[in-house]
């Protein structure tokens, strides 16, 4: 008994591609550059929205800033006291943070400020205090700054310049770790002291204030008795943040977008062009196969089979160069549509995030519709009179 | 046994105009009886050895081979037919020329996913018959006509049909190659099959090998 799958066919088929080498060669590279673009996409979207989900999750519910003249100015620490009395509240942070930029790399370091005693906003600002030695200035940095320091030669120290243009050395006293590779990338931990010093920032003032709230439910409502309290401020919610992550997102996938209809177009023109006719040369072979007894099943597995090899092939080597291309070239050119500010933000790592519903979306947008255009032509000639195709 | 009664078959050019290529054929070769069908180019021999290999259905009418109604075949049971009980020899071979000679040949057992012991077999049967051992790995495009020719040959025998069709088969060879496939005419007809030829070329006519020869004039028999 022979078992069901003929290899024959098979070996014909691939011996019809090998014939067509050329033409095959072609139309498996383009493919698999389109399922290569399509990929990429699609790997990059989701591994930033994983990181911007982390990032946004990892938020306090409230963040409260001073607004003068419609721009961000530091806010008086007393503020804390008062928003600390307000029903609902569980704790409330005065933030010492801002940008640093290195003149030498043309990129932006985000400086974060911890005190000691502190109960910290975030988990891995735990790891970081740790970290730290409150003793002197030292700080901890993401593996993004670390990179750029070790490029410049600074590998156990770093000398900020300060407004006034006197130096301030602090130590490099390990690697910090966020919680998300987009957060963590760039940024220095170190005492607020130090922060303050490097930003020249009075000891009663606070880049801005986080505030926790017991009952997620009351976050709107605790957000407008800060509101009420404070009128001159800026008080952001989580859901606020939310919002303004997706716009910027949702702002910049629209060249995604473009990107992937450009994708798309040019695979329906091939598979129109392939699904509109075959060539005087294919029909004929088709008519030569029916008149010396192949079914039309037997012509169309055959047929199938070429279509599957080129679209599986084309689909298998498109993932691959794109997952090589995002996770270990870390996707240059497309990434930085996205991460923006390239000109001045470290690079940082994608996070590998592969769900099988993206895989799955590709294949089903690659092959079963190259087969169909590889079928319906051939099935065309071949339910045609034998006679009639190779007279 | 063939059997052609009251066949008509147009055809359609261009999509409007209709011709009329046979007119009202009847037909009858018995199982071992070898058949010349002459004519002018046009006359309708083509068509008629289409209609007996099932490769078209006539417009009226029926073909009968061995007690089957092939004219009703639905399509896959015409293939099964072709596959099985009909050996095919094209005027211009219709061979699939980047393939090789062995490739070619085997063409019609693909589909039957047969153990590769019996496709040698049958293989080598034919390769050896019709003298083309040779040149079973060549390229068929790089053969001569007559070599060309035996291939097709080979290929319309592999499955040892009882009947063979040849359509014009001497009109792309010279005489001496001519010669030779009516020497293989004579082996197949030795071992009992039943052969339709179709062509104008006076070699054919009063061949002693020839049970009968059927002359077609603009679609009818004469």
């Amino acid at each position: 008994m022979r078992n069901k799958i003929n290899l024959y066919v098979i070996e014909y088929a691939i011996n019809s591609l090998l014939r067509q080498k050329y033409k095959t060669f072609f139309v498996t590279f383009i493919l698999s550059i389109l399922v290569f673009l399509l990929s990429s996409l699609f790997f990059i979207t989701n591994s930033i929205k994983y990181e911007l989900k982390s990032t946004v999750d990892s938020l306090p519910e409230i963040t409260v800033q001073k607004i003068k003249a419609g721009r961000h100015y530091d806010i008086d620490i007393s503020v804390l006291d008062e928003i600390l009395q307000i029903t609902g509240v569980e704790s409330a942070v005065a933030r010492v943070w801002g940008y640093y930029y290195f003149e030498n790399a043309g990129v932006n370091f985000s400086i974060v400020g911890l005190d000691e005693y502190e109960e910290q906003y975030k988990n891995s600002f735990v790891e970081a205090v740790k970290g730290l030695d409150f003793s002197k200035p030292s700080m901890v940095v993401g593996e993004g700054v670390k990179k750029i320091m070790d490029k410049n030669y600074y590998r156990e120290y770093f000398n900020f310049i300060k407004p006034d243009g006197t130096l301030k050395r602090v130590d490099i006293g390990g690697l910090f770790k966020g919680e998300t590779e987009l957060e963590s990338n760039d940024v220095i931990v170190m005492s607020k002291e130090s922060v303050r010093e490097i930003f020249d920032m009075e000891e009663s003032k606070a880049t801005d204030i986080v505030v926790r709230v017991a009952n997620f439910n009351e976050v709107a409502k605790v957000a407008s008795k800060i509101k009420l309290l404070y009128p001159d401020s800026r008080v952001i919610t989580k859901d606020d943040l939310k919002i303004s992550y997706q716009n910027i997102f949702d702002y910049k996938s629209g060249l995604f977008l473009a990107l992937f209809v450009v994708s798309l177009f040019t695979f329906f023109i091939i598979v129109y062009d392939k699904a509109s006719g075959l060539s005087s040369e294919q029909k004929r072979e088709i008519g030569i196969l029916k008149a010396i007894g192949w079914r039309v099943n037997d012509v169309l597995r055959e047929k199938f089979y070429e279509g599957f090899i080129v679209s599986f092939f084309s689909y298998m080597m498109g993932i691959i160069l794109a997952l090589a291309f995002v996770y270990i070239l870390k996707a240059p050119l497309l990434q930085n549509i996205f991460t923006g500010y390239s000109q001045l933000k470290t690079s940082f790592n994608l996070p590998f995030v592969l769900d099988v519903q993206t895989l799955a979306l590709i294949f089903f947008l690659s092959v079963p519709i190259y087969i169909a255009a590889t079928i319906i032509p051939s099935w065309r000639s071949a339910t045609l009179e034998a006679d009639e195709v190779i007279r | 046994m063939i059997e052609l009664k009251e066949i008509i078959k147009e055809y359609q050019v261009n999509g409007i105009d209709t011709v009329m290529a046979l007119r009202g054929i009847n037909l009858y070769v018995r199982s071992g009886e070898l058949v010349v069908l002459k004519g002018a180019s046009g006359s309708g021999k083509s068509t008629i050895l289409s209609l007996i290999a099932a490769l078209s259905k006539p417009t009226s009418g029926e073909v009968i081979v061995n007690g089957d109604r092939i004219s009703k075949l639905p399509d896959n049971f015409a293939s099964d037919f072709r596959r099985h009980s009909i050996g095919f020899v094209f005027q211009k071979y219709n061979l699939i020329p980047t393939l090789s000679v062995k490739e070619n040949i085997i063409l019609p057992l693909v589909p039957m996913n047969l153990e590769t012991r019996d496709i040698e077999d049958k293989l080598s049967r034919v390769l050896k018959m019709f003298h083309i051992e040779h040149k079973e790995n060549q390229l068929v495009k790089n053969l001569s006509g007559g070599e060309q020719q035996r291939v097709a040959i080979a290929r319309a025998n592999i499955n040892n049909p009882q009947i063979i069709l040849a359509d014009e088969p001497t009109a792309n060879l010279d005489e001496k190659l001519s010669l030779h496939f009516i020497d293989i005419l004579k082996e197949l007809k030795a071992e009992g099959k039943t052969i339709v030829v179709a062509t104008h070329d006076p070699l054919f006519f009063g061949l002693n090998i020839v049970d009968r020869e059927i002359e077609i004039y603009q679609g009818s028999i004469v």
